[in-house]
């Protein structure tokens, strides 16, 4: 199998990951009736606008109110409320995918919009910015902590860590948020305890980052706390079983020096695994950045998401639905084309 | 052969660390969900916990009694004291007048955090009863607090006549504008101060009622021996009350402290430990049972059963859980049951393949051939042959993902998604806080059920880790 095809076969799967979402989310909202009441409020908006500029010219109310009704007919028919909602399915997840889901109830955007499209993907880059380097961090620090400790395996250190892996297993995000407030914004007055900036952002490009980074603190310290443990674990786990390999013991046996044997026979071999939890992991810091960002007032997607059920809010709740599909979809797919080039079993 | 072993692998077990704490800790997990099924009623979410009535009694974000013993202010504990036979009875003519007398100590250094008294099923015969609460204070200071008459017949109603039958009659002493009356009467005839009504509601009538002025316009807290009575004058001696009930409102709560409606939290957080029980349980057996099933058919059949049981595993284990578990509750409804079928749904696909995978190196052992060669069907091959080899493996992952289930349910109770009619300890902890208890200092309405959850999914973490090394004997070898 060639890179193309590997890579086509797992764009065809996450495709079908994408179609069962969509589908399931259109299906949610017209077998619940919800698809009917939310059209029916973008026919009723344009209605009023109209009115509003109609009683200009047309007098007689009779008159104007037959217009209307004439102009309702033509919406209702345009936006095929006139159907039932599974003829509507495509138009429906058109919709989805364009985030064209009308205005939102009652959020607004920082700018001050309602657009669901706006409120939407003004949001997106604060919660990329935090998953990342989240994800990043805590890569680094449990490929280095997970290596050191492979080669001190049953050392007291090595099962202090797996019980702090597990732990940190059982450690829901939101309650390590929690606590992480209360320690350091509440008890020792260190850090903010909400928002990505001060009450008064500075304009200045230096200070506004240094403000930012200051905020960002707490929420990236969760993230990489409730992971870290549990990637530090699986990264040492994947190299001893790799070090029990037939191979690592001729490297040993040729002589090499330990150091050799751990990077170009262990580690190299060991980091498709590794990269294959990581791939798995993303889905669980993804839910994790819904958490926090609700934990610190982070004013991201997942901030919005926790607004929107507060609100009640469905336009913004279903197209947060697809973005967050979106995001790990694509996230995935950007990771398994990586997997793919690194491996050449998976070609061959 | 089998008894031996498995009596090998429980030792083996038992002697981790990890195995041992964890047992333990299951086990007091089960004490207490035992002890909660047996005496609570089943439907206590919707009868007890969300029904403010119950709670009406009690004060609002106290916290537990106990940590009176960390702090030199002794705050009030809550007293509750019901009276159902009056402690005397007078007669002058044409009148009867049953007296009802609580006696309580009070040695805080705040007042009550507020004061209310109860009046259940007052039937009269002839003439409405008229009740008079006095409180007599421990400088032997007398306070005439309040007074009221049953309301009398309404037309078309006729005697004798029953009241406060159905919803007894609950007078909050402390926001009653005749209290405040009687209080700043109380003021000036016994102290010769003057304090406006406002005033003393903005210091709380409980500070008045319970201390005497001090210089510089406060209270001092009068400590001791308080008798609270409530005086009956009925005309008919055939006329009864069904019991009067006295409410020293306290400043702190019981083992765990109330939320903001008056909740006494360690009723709510005990109930907490059968439903996270039950929740992360059964939702990992049926996922482990219908993911080794399918992983098991998947690579014994192969082929096309094959084909769509791994397309189908690759979608679900491909999708983001929590957003589409929020869309769902938020859409369908806040149920439990919705949220534990789509959590089966989307954690069998990552046993399917685990297990497929092992299943494929079965399929080609030599024990495997030998069944079909004495002519073995291959159900009775998937059930007797191969499923007894992948046991081990299934069930160290039932355990590793019964933490998953209860996790996720909390999570999503955090974000204001839970069953109502179930509290569960992640949406006592959410309630929390949206209502600001992290801000504001209300710990213990967030810390307990948040250190429940992970305790829980502690538990599970730990007889997983124990388990490991029996089911991966790679990993043993190496220790």
């Amino acid at each position: 199998m060639g890179l193309a095809t590997s890579l086509g076969l797992r764009a065809l799967t996450l495709l079908g990951v994408l179609i069962a979402v969509l589908l399931m989310v259109v299906i949610a909202l017209g077998a619940t009736g919800l698809s009917d009441k939310m059209l029916g409020a973008i026919v009723n908006d344009q209605i009023r606008g109209l009115r509003q500029g109609l009683s200009q010219t047309i007098r007689d109310p009779d008159e104007l109110e037959r217009v209307l009704e004439a102009q309702k007919q033509q919406l209702a028919e345009f936006y095929g409320l006139d159907k039932p909602w599974y003829l509507r399915l495509p138009d429906t997840v058109r919709r989805v995918i364009l985030l064209d889901l009308g205005s939102a109830r009652s959020l607004r955007s920082f700018s001050g919009s309602s657009q669901v499209s706006d409120l939407v993907l003004e949001r997106l880059p604060n919660t990329i910015m935090l998953v990342t380097t989240a994800t990043i961090i805590s890569t680094v620090i449990g490929l280095y902590a997970g290596v050191k400790l492979a080669t001190k395996v049953g050392s007291k250190f090595d099962r202090a860590l797996s019980y702090l892996s597990a732990a940190s297993n059982a450690l829901p995000t939101w309650w390590m948020g929690i606590l992480l407030v209360i320690a350091f914004s509440f008890q020792l007055r260190i850090f903010p305890f909400s928002g990505m900036f001060g009450p008064s952002p500075a304009e200045a490009l230096l200070p506004r980052t240094l403000d930012l980074l200051w905020h960002s603190i707490l929420p990236i310290a969760t993230l990489v706390a409730v992971s870290v443990g549990g990637w530090t674990y699986v990264v040492r786990t994947m190299v001893l079983n790799t070090a029990q390999e037939d191979f690592v013991t001729v490297a040993r046996a040729k002589g090499l020096p330990e150091r050799v044997v751990m990077s170009r026979h262990i580690v190299r071999v060991a980091a498709l695994p590794i990269l294959t939890n990581i791939i798995l992991g993303l889905a669980g810091s993804l839910g994790g950045a819904i958490l926090t960002e609700t934990v610190f007032n982070w004013p991201g997607m997942g901030r919005l998401y926790y607004d929107a059920v507060i609100a009640l809010d469905e336009t913004v709740i279903i197209a947060l639905t697809f973005m967050f599909t979106l995001i790990y979809v694509s996230a995935r797919f950007i990771l398994e084309g990586l997997y793919i080039a690194l491996d050449p079993r998976v070609r061959y | 052969m089998t008894a031996v072993r498995s009596r090998e692998a429980t030792r083996e077990f038992l002697a981790t660390g990890s195995g041992k704490v964890g047992t333990v800790f299951f086990l007091a997990l089960v004490a207490v969900s035992t002890y909660v099924l047996a005496t609570y009623p089943l439907d206590f979410g919707v009868v007890l916990w969300n029904n403010p009535a119950v709670w009406a009694d009690n004060p609002k974000l106290a916290p537990p009694a106990w940590v009176n013993s960390l702090s030199s202010i002794k705050k009030a504990e809550h007293n509750i004291m019901e009276l159902r036979k009056p402690e005397a009875t007078s007669t002058i003519p044409g009148q009867i007048s049953l007296t009802y007398t609580f006696r309580f100590n009070f040695e805080a250094d705040e007042p009550p955090s507020f004061t209310s008294f109860t009046v259940f099923n007052v039937t009269y015969h002839r003439t409405p009863v008229t009740l008079t609460a006095t409180l007599t204070r421990p400088d032997g200071k007398k306070i005439e607090i309040y007074s009221f008459t049953v309301p009398a017949p309404r037309t078309g109603e006729n005697l004798p006549v029953s009241r406060y039958f159905e919803t007894p009659r609950r007078i909050f002493l402390s926001g009653e504008d005749r209290v405040v009356t009687a209080a700043s009467d109380f003021l000036r005839r016994e102290y010769s101060v003057s304090l406006p009504g406002s005033e003393i509601l903005s210091k709380g009538v409980d500070r008045v009622l319970f201390g005497t002025p001090s210089k510089g316009g406060s209270f001092d807290i009068l400590k001791g021996n308080y008798v609270f009575t409530v005086r009956t004058d009925t005309g008919d001696a055939s006329d009864s009350i069904g019991s009067v009930k006295l409410v020293v409102g306290g400043r702190v709560y019981g083992l765990m402290g109330t939320d903001s409606l008056g909740r006494d939290l360690a009723v709510g957080l005990l109930f907490g430990f059968p439903v996270a029980l039950f929740i992360g349980l059964s939702t990992s057996i049926l996922a482990t049972v219908l993911g080794t099933l399918l992983g098991i058919q998947s690579g014994y059949r192969g082929g096309k059963t094959d084909l769509t049981i791994q397309r189908g595993s690759d979608v679900l284990a491909n999708m983001p859980l929590l957003p589409i578990l929020i869309f769902l509750t938020f859409i369908v409804g806040q149920k439990l049951w919705i949220v534990m079928l789509v959590l089966v749904a989307f954690s069998w696909p990552g046993l399917a393949i685990t297990v497929r995978s092992m299943v494929l190196q079965m399929r080609s052992g030599q024990l495997v051939e030998a069944a079909i060669a004495i002519g073995a069907s291959p159900s009775r091959i998937m059930f007797r042959h191969i499923l007894p080899q992948v046991a081990p493996f299934v069930f160290a992952q039932l355990i590793f993902f019964t933490p998953a289930a209860i996790l996720t349910e909390a999570a999503l109770s955090f974000l204001g998604l839970g069953d109502p009619s179930l509290p569960t300890w992640g949406q006592i902890l959410e309630l929390g806080f949206r209502n600001g208890a992290v801000y504001v200092g209300h710990w213990w309405w967030v810390l307990p059920p948040g250190f429940l959850v992970v305790f829980t999914a502690l538990t599970f973490a730990l007889l997983a880790l124990g388990l490991e090394p029996l089911v991966n004997p790679r990993l043993r070898r190496m220790k």
